[in-house]
């Protein structure tokens, strides 16, 4: 058992799949449970929830936005696992990254294949400085990145929030008394791309698969990449052999800011067009579930952000038999309890094994 | 000023008793991020339980073992099942904010707020118990850890739980008795807001108090008596605000975002500038392994 539980996080197992697919199958089937408990139609409620999330072109279009984000935020969490780092902050860097898509959108005249990479990039940069923040912290004053991580949200949530966009970057004319108008709209050329007619499938979803796949590549076939790895898996021996550990750690820390960033602005391009003026997110804080039932691999991180965005999609058709979205909520929590429990998962893994395998075979 | 006065003995109880919960977990070596999601369960047990016996002081007990039910399931993953602290602690508050929405629209038909319920009686200042509760909890809490046999074991299994072990301190028992009295004052901060200040519970409790309550625990150096004086000190912050955005109502400035974003970023300026006394026991978040060493 490595003294560092997280370490297996770090330099992710071979098999993560396997624990993440039973984790999510008990989470499913506890719920399920808890709403026949309820008194409720619980059937009738999981076919509400497959329908709202795979039942038509809309439906598919809606998993797939949510998704695109939450494969951002689980890919912003999952890179700094691998330099050992846990960022807890991605609501704080999808919400600046958000708030700079908004702005940019609405002030700057451009045509849209100027406009949208530009307010893309500008996402990223204010996501990639509010994260690269607790990781100069970290490598220079030794904070602790969980604490500064989460500390950093709350000054983005009430800062943004609580005085920005209702205040100087408010839309709401002065004199009028309505304060939850949020900023000004974007531009129309700065609203993203969607692929069919009543489907909000956007290019949100490729930019969030091709994030995905070049944070996989440059992880695992580019030397820099290594140099992370070897930081998380061991950051003395890394530095012995002449990394710049704190380096690759601030790195790590921003570009996961700008992966969070990156699906604040999906949220604002795609859909809201806006700063709304009342904007409870939470896909920082499920970024964080993605990238642990992922595994903390860029592949896991993708395959577990669909998944999720398809459990958020579907959650809303929940209500049709009484029970409030933020179930969604209740499923990912039990999956992530399961999953950081590697003495719950490990026996039963095995013994799942041992029956698959024929008998007298290796295990 | 008598009204910011009395802002802050109504909101201090909150976070003072959900810091000194934080203080209680970490001292002896187990992260609590999960204060939020124990919050919440307190604050709805204690309403719950206020609304169907009819007594506040039923509530307020259901609220500190709602909180310690839950601070059991952290102690079950993060000592039993070696589980990773601080993404148990997230779990926790993720299922806290399912599963409480869920249970309040089980019970009361409603995903937004429950019925009104009793609260706590008011004495002649107008305030609580718990404002009492706010000065006597810290005093106490910082005797015992610092003067008692108790106390000392505490912070031994929070700084060296090998040493501990080895002078026949039973390590994950006492870590899991701070785990659930962290959890009940947890639950207690939580009902502080439900069946003390609201009079009902309402789905947005506790609204970031749990992370307040965190940063009030690290700005406080760890310590119960420093954690107090942080609550204290945030929550004449959040008065001030409250006051401030009353007056200011008028005018179109609207700035209460800045006072309230102040705890967190005057913590993160202590935390990175402030003396080197700044720090969590030293074995805060690692896991004990009886069997290793």
């Amino acid at each position: 058992m490595p003294r560092n539980p997280r370490a297996r996080w770090f330099a992710p197992s071979r098999e993560p799949l396997w624990g993440a697919v039973v984790a999510v199958a008990i989470a499913l089937a506890v719920s399920f449970v808890a709403i026949l408990a309820s008194g409720k139609n619980a059937a009738l409620g999981f076919a509400h929830l497959f329908d709202g999330a795979f039942g038509s072109a809309a439906a598919l279009g809606e998993s797939a936005v949510k998704g695109s984000v939450l494969v951002l935020t689980g890919l912003s969490v999952a890179i700094p696992f691998t330099v050992g780092v846990f960022n807890i902050g991605a609501e704080g860097q999808l919400i600046w990254g958000a708030l700079a898509a908004a702005v940019a959108g609405s002030a700057l005249d451009l045509p849209a294949p100027l406009l949208v990479p530009v307010c893309l990039a500008s996402a990223a940069l204010a996501g990639g400085i509010w994260g690269a923040l607790p990781g100069l912290l970290k490598a220079l004053r030794g904070v602790h990145e969980v604490i500064s991580t989460i500390l950093l949200n709350w000054v983005a949530i009430h800062l943004v929030h609580g005085w920005l966009v209702v205040g100087p970057l408010s839309a709401r004319t002065s004199g009028s008394a309505i304060s939850m108008v949020g900023t000004a709209p974007i531009q129309p050329a700065a609203h993203l791309y969607r692929f069919f007619e009543g489907s909000r499938l956007d290019i949100g979803l490729p930019v969030s698969l091709a994030a995905a796949f070049a944070v996989w590549f440059f992880l695992t076939r580019t030397r820099r990449g290594f140099e992370w790895r070897a930081t998380g898996a061991g950051a003395e021996a890394a530095r012995a052999s002449g990394i710049s550990t704190r380096g690759c750690v601030v790195e790590a820390m921003a570009a996961g800011g700008a992966l969070a960033g990156l699906g604040g602005a999906l949220l604002i391009l795609g859909t809201e067009h806006r700063y709304p003026g009342v904007f409870r997110t939470g896909y920082g804080f499920d970024g964080i579930a993605v990238a642990l039932i992922g595994g903390a691999t860029a592949p896991g991180a993708a395959l577990a952000g669909l998944f999720f965005g398809a459990l958020r999609a579907g959650s809303t058709a929940l209500q049709l038999v009484g029970i409030h979205p933020s179930f969604a909520e209740l499923i990912q929590g039990i999956a992530v309890l399961l999953v950081a429990a590697p003495r719950f998962f490990s026996p039963l893994l095995l013994r799942l094994r041992a029956r698959a395998a024929p008998a007298g075979a290796p295990p | 000023m008598i009204g910011m006065l009395h802002g802050i003995l109504e909101f201090a109880p909150v976070l003072v008793l959900a810091a000194l919960g934080g203080v209680l977990s970490e001292k002896a070596g187990v992260v609590n991020i999960g204060l939020e999601g124990m919050m919440r369960f307190g604050a709805f047990a204690a309403a719950v339980g206020a609304f169907f016996t009819g007594s506040p002081w039923a509530g307020l007990a259901c609220g500190a073992l709602a909180g310690a039910a839950s601070a059991a399931i952290h102690a079950l993953f993060c000592l039993r099942l070696r589980a990773d602290q601080v993404v148990t602690g997230i779990a926790l508050n993720l299922v806290a904010l399912g599963l409480v929405t869920f249970l309040l629209e089980s019970i009361f038909g409603s995903s937004g707020v429950s019925p009104p319920v009793p609260t706590l009686p008011r004495g002649a200042s107008g305030h609580t118990i718990l404002a009492v509760a706010a000065f006597a909890v810290p005093l106490l809490l910082h005797l015992a850890l610092s003067r008692t046999p108790w106390g000392l074991r505490v912070r031994a299994v929070g700084e060296h739980p090998n040493a501990a072990a080895a002078l026949g301190v039973r390590v994950l028992a006492l870590r899991a008795g701070c785990v659930l009295g962290s959890g009940a004052l947890a639950g207690l901060g939580g009902a502080a807001l439900s069946i003390g200040i609201l009079g009902q519970f309402d789905t947005r409790i506790p609204a970031g108090q749990g992370f307040m309550a965190l940063a009030a625990m690290v700005f406080g150096r760890w310590t119960p008596l420093g954690a107090a004086g942080a609550a204290f000190f945030f929550a004449a912050a959040d008065a001030l605000q409250r006051q401030l955005s009353f007056s200011l109502r008028a005018s179109d400035l609207r700035i209460e975002g800045v006072f309230l974003a102040l705890p967190y970023a005057l913590t993160l300026l202590v935390l990175a500038f402030g003396s080197k006394r700044v720090r969590a026991p030293a074995a805060d978040g690692v896991p004990y392994d009886p069997e290793g060493r």
